[in-house]
């Protein structure tokens, strides 16, 4: 950069006529011209090439949130009465995973402990998978393409199949054997809703894990792409039921039985 | 032989004008090095850059976007501040002000609302795209950490900001959400009660989410940014194919 600043210095420089400048680079043949960045082959100047992308793509969204703001108004409910309680009273959609979660376990698991393990684990994968081998490649290989569709659709099967099947066991019953041991053994409540559920989801992945083993025999990068993937998927999916299929008392409805005031 | 000077000539050439831009038109290599290096929005970026980086297809922008998206957050933020008051009373009647007889009040509101929802999928999408790209691997694991704290941190933005409106949706939404994190085990009633500020939502709740969503939270975030973006570059620019 110095010898950027030095050279900036000297307006002047521009103004000598061509004829010049040509006399000047025989006499200093070889590094005349001021070259303030040597460009190899696979670069480009940031400008223009990457600030025009950038200015394109912030006009292009503005436009799009400018239209979209126009067009659709923010909700505006009427004013909070903490008196009543509207049915179903829902978290803003991106927290309607762990909502949704809660119905079926212990509120601690399913709202502080998940996400808590989620969020560490996913901090944590640099630390595990340290090999360069894939960067830059959307899912590494076709291969690891190939566990991410695996994954993507294990996943919303599996979960989809353990709500409805919760569904008609009992939401929140752990398969009927949390109430079974509650109601039945005397087992305290912590039983079905920590211990049970939390081994019905460690249950789960394993499951998922031996699949991904036995179907790709996946290097540790891939298994991290398998799990990554799940809980990507596991994200929106259990979003979606919580945002759209969740009804009065928490039922599930079809979104269009839903009332139409939640964003 | 000197060309005539044209008027734009005689103001990029005064003394007023190399005074604030201090590079010539960005049609030589040099000026294109000296525009990026000499101002200071700009500087952020290298002066040259893999021509993979420059691929939309690659980034999907979502980074950028999510940047683009807290910008415009901060900048409807502020006009929505002069008119919105963080007190039980009068935060709805407020409410219904901006969205009534505010000029371009309801534009205001709606664009801050939708660009945080936006907001929280450019950054969650932002976040699979590095993910799949294997963009965590060294040297950017560090990098990758900070873009966690940076998701949790727009959580908090989105969340703090759902109670300010004080209606229905708003006030259940966060009692739900805070009775989710009261639900934490051993700290979960300390943790409600810190969120809350008393036994349940009211105004002490208000002027907490307010400080935190306006100026804490912004803060902790821009924080967050300053180091991911910084560390991009340290760590060799974005990835790419080795």
């Amino acid at each position: 950069m110095a010898e950027l600043a030095n050279n900036s210095t000297a307006p002047a420089a521009q103004a000598i006529d061509e004829a010049r400048r040509r006399k000047l680079l025989e006499l200093v043949r070889g590094r005349a011209l001021a070259r303030p960045t040597d460009l190899a082959e696979d670069e480009v100047m940031v400008w223009p090439s990457l600030v025009v992308v950038e200015a394109v793509s912030a006009v292009v969204f503005l436009g799009i949130l400018t239209i979209l703001s126009v067009l659709v108004n923010a909700p505006l409910l009427e004013r909070a009465n903490p008196q009543q309680t509207p049915n179903p009273s829902k978290a803003p959609w991106y927290f309607l995973n762990l909502q949704e979660l809660l119905l079926h376990m212990d509120a601690g698991l399913a709202g502080v402990i998940v996400p808590t393990l989620a969020l560490g684990g996913i901090a944590a994968i640099p630390y595990f998978d340290r090999s360069p081998l894939g960067v830059g490649i959307l899912g590494t290989s076709s291969k690891g393409r190939k566990i991410i569709a695996f994954s993507a659709v294990f996943t919303t099967v599996v979960l989809t199949g353990m709500i409805l099947i919760d569904e008609v066991i009992g939401t929140g019953t752990q398969w009927g054997i949390g109430r079974y041991l509650q109601e039945e053994q005397g087992a305290p409540e912590w039983v079905g809703g920590i211990v049970l559920s939390a081994l019905i989801m460690a249950g789960t992945i394993g499951v998922f894990v031996v699949f991904v083993k036995g179907i790709f025999r996946p290097t540790r990068r891939e298994l991290i792409i398998a799990l990554f993937t799940g809980f990507f998927v596991a994200y929106w999916v259990l979003a979606i039921f919580g945002t759209s299929f969740r009804g009065e008392g928490q039922e599930l409805t079809w979104p269009w039985n839903l009332p139409l005031e939640h964003h | 032989m000197r060309r005539e000077q044209t008027l734009a000539d005689r103001i990029t050439g005064s003394a007023v004008w190399r005074s604030v831009v201090r590079h010539g038109y960005p049609d030589t290599q040099r000026n294109q090095a000296l525009i990026i290096a000499s101002n200071v929005f700009l500087h952020i970026h290298p002066v040259k850059i893999k021509r993979y980086a420059t691929k939309v297809t690659y980034t999907f922008c979502l980074g950028g976007l999510s940047f683009f998206m807290f910008l415009v957050l901060t900048m409807t933020g502020v006009l929505l501040m002069f008119y919105y008051i963080p007190s039980e009373s009068q935060a709805y009647e407020s409410m219904l002000a901006i969205e009534g007889s505010v000029s371009f009040g309801q534009l205001m509101r709606n664009m801050h609302r939708w660009s945080a929802q936006g907001m929280v999928i450019a950054v969650f999408l932002h976040m699979g795209r590095v993910f799949y790209t294997g963009s965590y691997k060294p040297p950017r694991e560090f990098n990758w950490v900070i873009g966690v704290l940076l998701l949790v941190t727009t959580f908090l933005l989105s969340f703090t900001g759902y109670l300010l409106p004080w209606d229905q949706l708003a006030y259940w939404a966060i009692t739900v959400g805070s009775n989710i994190g009261g639900a934490a085990p051993i700290v979960g009633p300390q943790v409600n009660r810190i969120l809350l500020g008393d036994l349940q939502i009211g105004q002490s709740t208000l002027i907490r989410f307010y400080t935190l969503h306006v100026i804490f939270l912004p803060l902790i975030a821009a924080f967050l940014m300053a180091v991911h973006f910084w560390r991009i570059r340290k760590d060799g620019g974005i990835s790419g194919p080795l």
